[in-house]
């Protein structure tokens, strides 16, 4: 926190640069090979949204942007967007906050169960989350009517919006800044403790501002997601509420005007190109390095007694909705007719196993090939943008941001346009879903990485690099084990989405490849929702299996640094 | 680990190489029927004629986004489902390629292109469907016409959906307008509008928030009531006796496509009177177009519907004007 910049002192000028990343064929190597990659899946199929978003009539206009916002439902739409986005991107890391410190530094009982059940509503299966929600916060609600003896709530609209955004994304900014907590040294707090400082002082001054990257990082991919989802909005807005994102969808998919609706996705770009802007800004040169290889025992002593049953009893009051709403789709997948007759029965989940083992099996696969791409990305980026110049390296993190910023539908389209055509042929393969996957939600994996980097001093890797490794090596044996925590949360977070995505997908998805999320969406589409119900616990099942496999599988892969990191 | 590494590196390098597609000796499909319905239909023809359907579920609004953005290298050959209107539209952009069936003529002129792009094979007409349970817990009366659902007891419990979405909403909003007039049609949706919950985005939303006692009356299409009540839903499907709309899904052939002459035999099947009595022996509460095809037992006779006929031309011409009319008059009460 002195002011003195991140990196060690470092020749600058683009001609220093070069001199250094020569010297280091494998970073420059992956620069290369990443910016290029983000060049062909981000930026092509974005540039080629543009043309059409400028060009209604073959000839260049800016028409379609002065139409839409001319309009006042669309002005009305573009202010409940950024109400919505910030204050679901406010709750959730406060929330998020809330939880990870109560997972992370106080000693409460439970707390793997807390950490899975936090992860969990990212899963959030589509259409069947929507019934749940109104099972529980409908007008006969089990939480509304039942235990609050509201009568006739209105779930649509802002307030169920609310509420179903922050549920969603309060986990995204759990993943983000557990990481970050549990790179703060402890025995910075000791410290304090000794010198005399309260607990509240010691909250203040010492742990909220090194944990500011992670909380700036939370709010950023929250805020981003949550303008460019329309999942929840599309469900529970309705007309009377517009957004944003669900504007850019029905101009594409309901009035067939793609140029009006890759025009209002620009737009949609910039509020979340503006926090960017706005998170570089805070973030700036200054240092939150606290990890610098000495071993730190905690004493978890940093928190009151009270302040940590306050902190239990709101952990566990969340946790609990999680499993209700959990519990309630685990009810209709065994209930012969779900929400009317409750006789307990395994016909849906035998259905399901009968005709929707493909689907299972196919989803898995391309989860299971796209969530380590997605993992090593994420944290290669990470890696170059926190710890190396190159030219370029601004842009880069800026980049890799757009699809995950851009709603689902553009993202669809502008991969047919870019990808349907020699010499970049690609519709109708796996390979195209894939890329779609890995590169829509690499950001979160990148925000974890950049955050957790941030707190290790540089000097731990410069060591490896004195003693002779190479910089892969460097990144493997020594960077990778520390920002571990950062890249369970990117694994689970692509694995999650990567199973659950549907808005690009379904312009993505053939006759070859088939979806849980789109079974999902059909079995709705036929009434069956009780099948649907089932296919949401098999989700469910496989997601909470992963997060096992994948902690487990990085415990091993990386030998522990004395037990601190998980 | 290093060399894990690599390989997904290069993985990264390589995506764009394409894969290098089998050409099998079937039809590809974009179908907007729902899934379970396609399938059943589609293995029907496929019994028929030993061609294999290879089936993509997109509902019309991505079906159609999709053709466009795939106008100039076709990845399907038959765009199967979602309401005539939107095979107009396709075919006015381009986007389809006409095919005369010998089958055709024998279908009501409504039913078909004139100059054959596309032609109907099944057609559900809007109804109410009614929860009765809700109803008899607040002792209301079941609404048996437009006028009805304006009565205030109604307040917030009616779910439809919106026009700007769907072109359920779309299809009602034509009807009110050919039953009423323009302006009066608007001054009831206005009026209707404090009874309204939510606009749904989705066509097919109400009936799931009528299932599960969210609201007392949905208004769609209606095979949708009649499968819920199938699954054990307590539903009652009403038609208002003013008259309603329908929609009358069609199937067009893509432009460009490799395969015309299994194409041709979807449709030829299609609206033959096999393909037609498919509908009802694959139980999908779809009303069959050809007039000597079996109803399905559990439909009412067509003659106990009120229908009344939609003029396309009109509903697809006004179309931008007529939805940018209800978001500003009946959502911003302007």
């Amino acid at each position: 926190m002195d002011g003195s910049t991140a990196l060690p002192a470092t020749p600058s000028g683009p001609g220093a640069q070069l001199r250094r990343l020569l010297a280091d064929p494998m970073v420059l190597l992956a620069a290369i090979l990443i910016q290029g990659a983000l060049l062909v899946f981000i930026v092509w199929p974005l540039v080629r949204v543009l043309i059409v978003s400028l060009t209604p009539g073959g000839v260049f206009s800016l028409e379609a942007y002065r139409d839409q916002l001319r309009s006042w439902y669309v002005q009305r739409a573009v202010l409940n967007s950024l109400v919505v986005g910030t204050l679901t991107a406010a709750a959730s890391v406060v929330l998020g906050f809330a939880y990870a410190y109560t997972v992370v530094r106080t000693a409460v009982p439970m707390k793997r169960l807390f950490h899975i059940l936090a992860i969990l509503p990212i899963v959030s299966p589509p259409f069947v989350s929507s019934i749940a929600i109104i099972l529980l916060f409908g007008r006969g609600g089990i939480v509304t009517s039942g235990l609050l003896g509201l009568r006739d709530f209105n779930i649509y609209g802002f307030k169920g919006l609310l509420l179903a955004q922050v549920m969603t994304f309060a986990p995204v900014a759990y993943l983000v800044l557990r990481g970050v907590l549990e790179g703060i040294d402890p025995t910075l707090e000791d410290a304090a403790l000794n010198l005399g400082a309260s607990r509240w002082t010691v909250f203040r001054r010492v742990l909220l501002p090194l944990a500011i990257p992670g909380v700036v990082s939370a709010f950023l991919v929250v805020f981003i997601e949550s303008l460019a989802d329309f999942g929840n909005p599309l469900l529970l807005a309705g007309s009377a509420f517009p957004v944003l994102s669900v504007q850019a969808y029905l101009q594409i998919t309901g009035m067939f005007n793609l140029q009006a609706g890759a025009a209002l996705s620009v737009l949609l770009l910039l509020p979340s190109i503006g926090a960017f802007l706005l998170y570089r800004a805070i973030i700036g040169r200054r240092r939150y390095v606290t990890v610098t290889g000495k071993p730190g025992r905690s004493s978890l002593k940093a928190t009151s007694p009270l302040a940590t049953w306050l902190l239990f009893a709101s952990t566990a009051a969340v946790a609990a909705v999680v499993v209700m709403f959990y519990a309630v789709i685990a009810a209709g997948a065994l209930a012969r007719t779900w929400g009317v007759d409750n006789t307990p029965t395994l016909d849906a989940l035998r259905y399901v196993f009968s005709v929707g083992w493909e689907t299972i099996k196919d989803t898995l696969a391309i989860a299971v090939v796209s969530t380590p791409i997605s993992g090593m990305l994420g944290m290669t980026i990470a890696f170059l943008v926190v710890r190396r110049r190159f030219p370029g390296r601004a842009g880069l993190e800026l980049t890799s941001l757009l699809n995950f910023a851009l709603p689902g539908t553009v993202v669809g389209i502008g991969y047919i346009l870019a990808f349907n055509q020699r010499p970049l042929l690609l519709t109708g393969t796996m390979f195209i879903l894939i890329a779609c996957f890995v590169f829509r939600y690499v950001p979160v994996g990148i925000q974890a990485g950049i955050a957790v980097l941030r707190q290790i001093d540089p000097a731990i890797e410069e060591a490896a690099q004195n003693l002779g490794a190479s910089s892969a090596l460097t990144f493997r044996r020594v960077t990778l084990p520390l920002v571990r925590p950062a890249f369970f949360s990117a694994l689970v977070f692509a694995f999650v989405r990567a199973m659950t995505a549907i808005s690009a997908a379904v312009f993505l998805v053939s006759a070859n490849w088939n979806l849980m999320t789109v079974q999902i969406l059909s079995e709705v589409g036929s009434g069956r929702y009780n099948a649907a119900a089932a296919y949401s616990l098999v989700l469910l099942a496989i997601v909470i299996a992963a997060v096992g496999v994948i902690g487990l599988v990085l415990r091993g892969g990386y030998s522990p640094v004395q037990g601190r990191f998980l | 680990m290093r060399r894990w590494y690599v390989i997904l590196l290069v993985a990264i390098v390589l995506l764009p190489v394409p894969a290098i597609r089998a050409q099998s000796p079937s039809l590809t499909i974009y179908s907007s029927v729902d899934e379970e319905n396609s399938r059943k239909i589609l293995a029907a023809f496929q019994r028929a004629t030993g061609i294999e359907p290879r089936i993509t579920f997109l509902s019309t609004g991505p079906a159609l986004a999709r053709l466009e953005a795939e106008r100039n290298n076709p990845q399907a050959d038959v765009w199967f489902g979602a309401p005539s209107e939107n095979h107009i539209d396709a075919k006015l952009r381009g986007l389809t390629q006409p095919y005369g069936s010998p089958n055709a003529p024998a279908l009501d002129a409504r039913f078909r292109d004139k100059e054959n792009f596309w032609v109907s094979f099944y057609m559900n007409p809007l109804g109410f469907g009614l929860n009765k349970a809700v109803l008899e817990g607040r002792k209301l009366k079941a609404p048996t016409s437009w006028q009805d659902l304006l009565d205030p007891a109604f307040r917030g419990l009616i779910q439809m959906p919106s026009p700007q979405t769907s072109g359920t909403a779309y299809t009602m909003v034509v009807t009110l307008v050919q039953l009423m007039g323009e302006d009066k049609a608007y001054a009831y949706m206005r009026q209707l509008h404090p009874n309204v919950q939510t606009y749904t985005t989705s066509g097919t939303a109400p009936s799931r928030a009528v299932a599960f006692a969210e609201v007392a009356i949905g208004i769609q299409f209606t095979p949708a009531f009649y499968q819920l009540y199938l699954r054990g839903y307590p539903l009652l499907t009403v038609f208002p006796k003013e008259g309603v709309g329908f929609e009358a899904p069609a199937i067009s052939i893509i432009r460009g496509t490799r395969r015309e002459t299994e194409a041709r035999r979807l449709i030829d099947w299609m609206i033959s009177v096999d393909g037609q009595n498919a509908l009802g022996d694959q139980e999908t509460f779809f009303f069959p177009v050809h007039a000597k095809a079996k109803r399905q037992a559990g439909l009412p006779s067509l003659r106990l519907v009120p229908l009344i006929n939609i003029d396309l031309d009109f509903a697809g011409k006004n179309r931008r004007r007529l939805v940018e009319r209800w978001v500003n008059e009946v959502l911003g009460g302007r």
